[in-house]
C-alpha cells in the first residue's frame, strides 16, 4: 500500500511539475540543432488556411489560429494576421485540406530560421490515437484533451499544460422563451456543480469558472462563486411554477462538451429543470431548436480587458448582450464591473477554464507551453535526433 | 304431406340429430384437447423461461462477483478506503469494465452510497445510490429485478450487487443486464410462439414499452387491458387476442409478472402461441366431421326413404283400396301380408268392404223394389184416369143398344170418339214412360259448357221476347277459360233446356233468367236462376221425384231427366229457392272424366219400352245462406239406354 501511495504521489508531482514547466518556464537549454521534421498531430480538421474563411467550429478556429501563427509574420492591432502566408517562420510545402499540412522552414523569416526543417501536421486524429502515436514515437507533438492529461502523465508522457485560457460556458440564445426568463437562467447557474466537473470530467485538468476571466488574468475570478446552490435553484424554479424545459446544444464531435452537457442535465434535474442535451455538428450557431449552447472561448490575449472584449464580442450577438465592453484604458475595477454585469445577467454561465495541453515527444527540446495570445512556438523547438 | 313423407322426415331428423350430436361432440372434445395441449405447451415454455431466468440471474451474479474479485477493483477499494481518496480517478472505469464483462449496467458505489463511476449514466458521478448501502450483505440475495435510471430514461435490469470491503469501508459493485429485446432474442422459442416483454416504467400503459425481439410491438394497445390487470393484481394469467375476424388469427398468451425485490411490478413477460395451426387442424377435423355427417346423412336419407316406403307400403295399399271403394270399385281389396297391426287392419278393411258391398246390394235391391212399387203406383194412377171414361163409354154403348136402339147410332158415334180420345191419352202416357225408361247412356267427349249455354240461349231468344208474353231477360255470366268437361253434349243440352223451360214457366210475368258458369274445386258448375214466384221447402224436397209437378200440365219427368243426366255425368244438382224471389238450380260436373260406376245393381228388367230409372230418394236437405231449403240430388246408380228425347217441362 505504501508503494502504491508513493507511486501515486510521484505521478501527481510529475503532473504538477510539468504544469509549472508549461506555465512559461523553459527546459534547461542545450545547444540546439538544426534539421529534422517535427511531427505534429491535432484533433481539429482544418479545411481552409485562409484566415478570412469562417471555421466550422471553435476547435477548427483555434487550430487555424495556431497554424496561422506559423505562417504569418505578425498580427494587426485587431489580432488578424498581417502579411502573406509564408512570411512567418514557415511556409506551406504541402496542403491536403482537412488531412495533412506540411510546412517548410522559412529561411527568410525576420525572426530567424526555425531549427527544424519542416513540420508535418496530421489533422483529425482522435485523442487516443494521438497519445498512442506519441507513446510509440510516431509523433513529436500532440494535442491532448485536458481531461486526458492526467492519465497521459500517469503513463509517463511528457505533458505540457498552459495557463487555463479557454472558457467553456453555457450561452443562452437570445429570443428563446426559456432564455428570456432570468429565473430559469439563474436557477440553472445555481444548480451547476463546477468543482465536480473539474474533478471528474476534467480530471482536475482545469479550473472552475465563475467569471469570464481567469484568476491569473484578472485577479478577481475568486469573487465569482463556483459552488452549486441547489436549494436556491429549487426556490427559483418553484417561483416559476412549472418545470422549465431547456434544450442545450453542444458539438457532437467534442467529447468534452458532451460530457459537460450530460453533467449539466443531471445537475439541472436536481433543481427541477428539464434540460435535454442535443448534440449537433452545425457549427457555432447550432441548431435553431436550442435554447442554450455550450461555447468555447479562447482568450486572444492575457490582458483582461482585451480578453473580456473578445468574449463579449464573440457571444454578444448570440445572447443579446446589452452591456458595452470596457473602454480602452479601463481600470481593473471597471473591467470587473463589466464582467460582473455580464455574469449576473446569467445569459452566459461560465463553467470551466481549460488549459492547452500538449504531449511532447522525447526528442523535442526547448518546448514551452504557449501563452494566451501565443501560438505553438515551433520556430524555437529543435529535435534531439533525426526522425527515423 | 303424405304419411310416407312424414315418416321419412322423422327418420331423417332423428338421424341428423344423432349424427350432429356426435359431430359436435367430436369437435368439442378435440378443441378441449387442443386447448389442453396448448396450455401445456405454454406452461412448458414459461417453465423454460423461468429456468432461463434463474440461470441468467446466476450468471449476472457471477459476473458481478467476478468484477469484484478483480485486482483492479480490489485496488480501487483499497484506494478509496484511504482518507481523502481521490475518487475522480475512477470516474471512467465502469465503462471499460462493463464492456469487458458484457454487462449493460455497472456502477461503482462508494461506502457512503455516492456513485464513483457509472456505465449507464456516466454523468451521475457523485450522486447517491443509497439503496445499495441499506443491505449489509448482498451475497445471499443473488440477482434481482429492479428499475434502473439511465441517461436515456428508466429501464429494467437484472442486477446483482457485490461488495468489496476494506477496513470499515465498502466498495459496491452494482451490475446487471438490461431486460429488453436483446433479452427476448436470447430465448429459444419453438415455431409459432413468441415472447413479448412489457416494461412497467410509466404510470400508465405505454404502447412503446411493449417489446418483442425486434423492438416495439405493433398493435400494442390490444394488450392494454391485460397489462392493466397485471398492474392491479400481478399474477400469472392467460388470455387470447383475436387479431382479425378470422379465428385462425387468434393468439393465446400466458402472462408472467416480473416483480422486484419489494414485489413491485417491473414488467410482464407475455408468451404467445399462435392458434393458426390449431384452428386449421380444428377446421380440418370439423370439415371431416361435416363430411362424415354429410355421408351419414345421405346414407340415412336413402335408408330412411327405403324404410319409410317399406313401412308405409301397407298403409298406401290400404289408402288406395279405400280410395277405390270411394270411387265405386266395391271389388277393391287390400293384400294382407304379415301378422302385424297393419295386416290386421288390412284384413279388417277387406271384411268391412265385403260387408258394405253386401249391404249395398241389399239396399239397392230394396230401393229397386221400392222404385218398382212407386212406378206401379204412378202407372196405376195415370192409367186409372183414362180407363174410367173408357169403361163408362162402353157401358153407355151397351145401354144405348139395349134401351135406346133408335139413339144407338148417335151414341155409337159419340162413344167411339170418346174411346179414341182416351186411347190416345193412354198412348201418350205409355209413350212418356217409355221415353223416360229409355234414357240413353251418355257418350262422353270434351265439351265446352259455355258454348252449350250460349247455344241454348240463342235457341230460346225468340221465346224470351215472344209477342203476347212479358219479356224474359237472359243474363250470362260465363267464366272465361272454363275447362272442358267430359260430357254427352246432347244429353247436357236436353237437361239445360229443361231447366230453361222450367224457369220460363216459373216467370209468367217476365223476369230475369240468369245463367252462370264457374270453375272451382275441380268442378265446373252451372247455375240457372229465375226471378219467379219461388218454391216452398216441401216442393224443393220432391222436385226431382219422377212425375212430381207443380204445373197443371206436364208429366213431372223433366227434372228427373235432368237429375238422371247429371248423375250419369258423375255430377250433382241442387236447388235453392225463396218465395217471391226466385229459384236457382246448381249443377256441378267434374272437370275430370266422369267415372262409370261398376259393381252396382243391374238395370231393372221391364217391358221393352219402359225402363224406369230407380232413383235414390233425396237423401238430405241442406239449408243455404239464403235461408231456404236446398235439395241436393245425389248420383243415380243405373245406366240406361234409351232413344234421345227432348226436354220436358217438370
Amino acid at each position: 500500500m505504501s508503494r502504491r501511495l508513493a507511486a501515486s504521489s510521484a505521478a501527481l508531482g510529475l503532473v504538477l511539475g510539468l504544469t509549472l514547466v508549461g506555465a512559461g518556464r523553459a527546459e534547461p537549454s542545450r545547444r540546439p540543432k538544426y534539421g529534422g521534421t517535427l511531427r505534429v498531430e491535432i484533433g481539429a480538421i482544418v479545411n481552409s488556411l485562409d484566415p478570412a474563411a469562417a471555421a466550422a467550429n471553435q476547435v477548427e478556429a483555434a487550430a487555424k489560429e495556431k497554424i496561422g501563427a506559423l505562417l504569418y509574420e505578425r498580427r494587426n492591432a485587431d489580432g488578424t494576421f498581417a502579411g502573406t502566408a509564408g512570411s512567418g517562420p514557415f511556409r506551406i510545402a504541402e496542403w491536403e485540406p482537412g488531412k495533412h499540412l506540411a510546412l517548410a522552414a522559412n529561411t527568410g523569416f525576420v525572426g530567424g530560421r526555425p531549427f527544424v526543417d519542416s513540420v508535418e501536421i496530421q489533422m483529425g486524429r482522435a485523442a487516443r490515437d494521438r497519445v498512442l502515436d506519441l507513446e510509440l514515437d510516431k509523433a513529436d507533438l500532440v494535442e491532448i484533451p485536458p481531461e486526458e492529461a492526467r492519465g497521459a502523465a500517469e503513463r509517463g508522457i511528457r505533458v505540457s499544460t498552459s495557463q487555463p485560457d479557454e472558457l467553456v460556458a453555457v450561452a443562452f440564445v437570445a429570443g428563446r422563451p426559456a432564455a428570456d426568463d432570468a429565473r430559469v437562467r439563474e436557477a440553472l447557474a445555481r444548480s451547476l456543480d463546477r468543482p465536480a466537473m473539474v474533478n471528474f470530467i476534467l480530471q482536475r485538468g482545469g479550473d472552475p469558472a465563475g467569471g469570464l476571466l481567469p484568476q491569473w488574468s484578472s485577479g478577481t475570478a475568486f469573487l465569482f462563486s463556483t459552488a452549486a446552490d441547489v436549494p436556491g435553484a429549487e426556490e427559483l424554479v418553484s417561483q416559476i411554477g412549472h418545470p422549465p424545459q431547456i434544450v442545450l446544444g453542444y458539438d457532437s464531435g467534442d467529447s468534452l462538451e458532451q460530457s459537460l452537457a450530460e453533467r449539466i442535465v443531471v445537475n439541472a434535474r436536481d433543481a427541477g429543470i428539464r434540460l435535454t442535451g442535443q448534440g449537433s455538428s452545425e457549427g457555432p450557431s447550432g441548431p435553431a431548436s436550442c435554447d442554450a449552447r455550450l461555447v468555447r472561448l479562447r482568450m486572444p490575449s492575457p490582458h483582461p480587458r482585451a480578453a473580456l472584449v473578445n468574449v463579449m464580442g464573440a457571444i454578444g450577438p448570440l445572447i443579446g448582450l446589452q452591456l458595452a465592453p470596457p473602454a480602452e484604458g479601463a481600470s481593473a475595477q471597471q473591467i470587473y464591473e463589466v464582467e460582473r454585469g455580464v455574469v449576473d445577467s446569467y445569459r452566459v454561465i461560465p463553467l470551466v477554464w481549460l488549459p492547452q495541453v500538449s504531449g511532447v515527444g522525447a526528442r523535442v527540446r526547448d518546448w514551452k507551453a504557449p501563452a494566451a495570445d501565443e501560438g505553438w512556438p515551433l520556430a524555437d523547438v529543435w529535435l534531439e535526433q533525426e526522425s527515423p | 304431406m303424405t304419411f310416407r313423407t312424414k315418416l321419412f322426415v322423422v327418420f331423417t331428423v332423428a338421424l341428423l340429430l344423432s349424427v350432429s350430436v356426435v359431430a359436435v361432440g367430436v369437435i368439442v372434445v378435440t378443441r378441449r384437447a387442443f386447448d389442453t395441449l396448448n396450455r401445456q405447451h405454454s406452461e412448458a415454455l414459461v417453465a423454460q423461461f423461468e429456468r432461463e431466468f434463474e440461470r441468467r440471474k446466476q450468471d449476472v451474479d457471477n459476473r458481478v462477483q467476478g468484477i469484484a474479485d478483480t485486482e483492479a477493483t480490489v485496488r480501487m477499494a483499497i484506494d478509496l478506503s484511504r482518507p481523502k481518496a481521490d475518487v475522480s480517478v475512477y470516474v471512467n472505469d465502469a465503462r471499460g469494465v462493463s464492456q469487458s464483462h458484457q454487462l449493460d449496467f455497472l456502477d461503482f458505489v462508494a461506502s457512503d452510497g455516492s456513485i464513483i463511476s457509472s456505465n449507464e449514466w456516466p454523468a451521475r458521478f457523485g450522486y447517491k445510490m443509497d439503496w445499495v448501502t441499506l443491505t449489509e450483505d448482498w451475497a445471499p440475495l443473488g440477482a434481482f429485478l429492479t428499475k434502473v435510471d439511465t441517461q436515456d430514461g428508466p429501464a429494467v435490469g437484472l442486477m446483482a450487487v457485490s461488495t468489496v470491503r476494506v477496513g470499515d469501508k465498502n466498495l459496491y459493485i452494482v451490475g446487471g443486464e438490461r431486460l429488453g429485446k436483446d433479452f427476448l432474442a436470447s430465448l429459444v422459442l419453438p415455431a409459432g410462439m413468441r415472447a413479448l416483454l412489457y416494461l412497467d416504467l410509466d404510470p400508465n400503459f405505454q404502447a412503446t414499452n411493449l417489446l418483442d425481439q425486434s423492438g416495439p410491438v405493433t398493435q400494442a394497445e390490444r394488450f392494454a387491458p391485460f397489462i392493466e390487470q397485471q398492474r392491479s393484481v400481478p399474477q400469472p394469467q392467460t388470455f387470447k387476442i383475436l387479431w382479425s375476424t378470422d379465428a385462425a388469427s387468434a393468439e393465446a398468451f400466458h402472462a408472467l409478472p416480473l416483480v422486484g425485490r419489494e414485489k413491485e411490478l417491473l414488467g410482464v413477460l407475455l408468451v404467445g402461441s399462435s392458434q393458426q395451426e390449431v384452428v386449421a387442424l380444428e377446421r380440418r377435423i370439423a370439415l371431416l366431421a361435416l363430411g362424415v355427417v354429410g355421408m351419414g346423412l345421405l346414407f340415412g336419407l336413402l335408408l330412411s326413404w327405403w324404410g319409410a316406403a317399406r313401412v308405409t307400403r301397407p298403409v298406401r295399399r290400404l289408402s288406395e283400396g279405400a280410395r277405390e271403394v270411394t270411387e265405386g270399385n266395391w271389388s277393391a281389396r287390400v293384400d294382407v301380408r304379415g301378422r302385424d297391426e297393419l295386416s290386421r287392419l288390412s284384413s279388417a278393411f277387406n271384411q268391412m268392404v265385403e260387408q258394405l258391398s253386401e249391404q249395398r246390394e241389399r239396399l239397392v235391391q230394396a230401393e229397386r223394389v221400392a222404385a218398382w212399387r212407386e212406378l206401379a203406383r204412378r202407372l196405376a194412377h195415370e192409367l186409372k184416369n183414362p180407363l174410367f171414361p173408357l169403361q163408362t163409354t162402353v157401358e153407355n154403348l151397351r145401354r144405348a143398344k139395349e134401351q135406346r136402339p133408335d139413339q144407338f147410332e148417335e151414341v155409337f158415334h159419340e162413344s167411339t170418339g170418346i174411346l179414341l180420345s182416351e186411347i190416345e191419352n193412354l198412348k201418350k202416357i205409355v209413350g212418356r214412360f217409355s221415353d223416360f225408361a229409355r234414357m240413353p247412356q251418355p257418350e262422353l267427349a270434351p265439351v265446352n259448357l259455355n258454348d252449350v249455354v250460349r247455344d241454348i240461349v240463342k235457341l230460346f231468344e225468340a221465346q224470351f221476347g215472344a209477342v203476347g208474353r212479358p219479356p224474359i231477360t237472359p243474363e250470362l255470366h260465363l267464366e272465361e277459360g272454363l275447362p272442358t268437361i267430359q260430357a254427352d253434349a246432347a244429353l247436357l243440352r236436353r237437361a239445360i233446356e229443361n231447366l230453361v223451360l222450367n224457369a220460363m214457366d216459373a216467370m209468367p210475368a217476365g223476369g230475369v233468367l240468369m245463367l252462370r258458369t264457374t270453375h272451382e274445386s275441380g268442378d265446373v258448375s252451372l247455375e240457372v236462376s229465375d226471378t219467379g214466384a219461388g218454391l216452398t221447402p216441401e216442393e224443393c224436397q220432391r222436385l226431382f221425384t219422377p212425375y212430381y209437378t207443380t204445373k197443371q200440365h206436364g208429366t213431372g219427368l223433366g227434372l228427373a231427366i235432368v237429375q238422371s243426366v247429371v248423375s250419369d255425368h258423375g255430377g250433382r244438382i241442387s236447388v235453392e229457392s225463396e218465395s217471391g224471389v226466385g229459384t236457382s238450380f246448381h249443377i256441378y260436373l267434374p272437370a275430370r272424366p266422369a267415372q262409370q260406376t261398376v259393381g252396382v245393381s243391374t238395370p231393372i228388367s221391364a217391358p221393352e219400352d219402359v225402363s224406369p230409372a230407380p232413383v235414390r230418394p233425396v237423401e238430405s236437405a241442406e239449408r243455404t245462406g239464403r235461408g231456404d231449403t236446398v235439395a241436393t240430388a245425389t248420383e243415380t246408380e243405373d245406366v240406361h239406354s234409351a232413344p234421345e228425347t227432348h226436354g220436358e217441362g217438370a
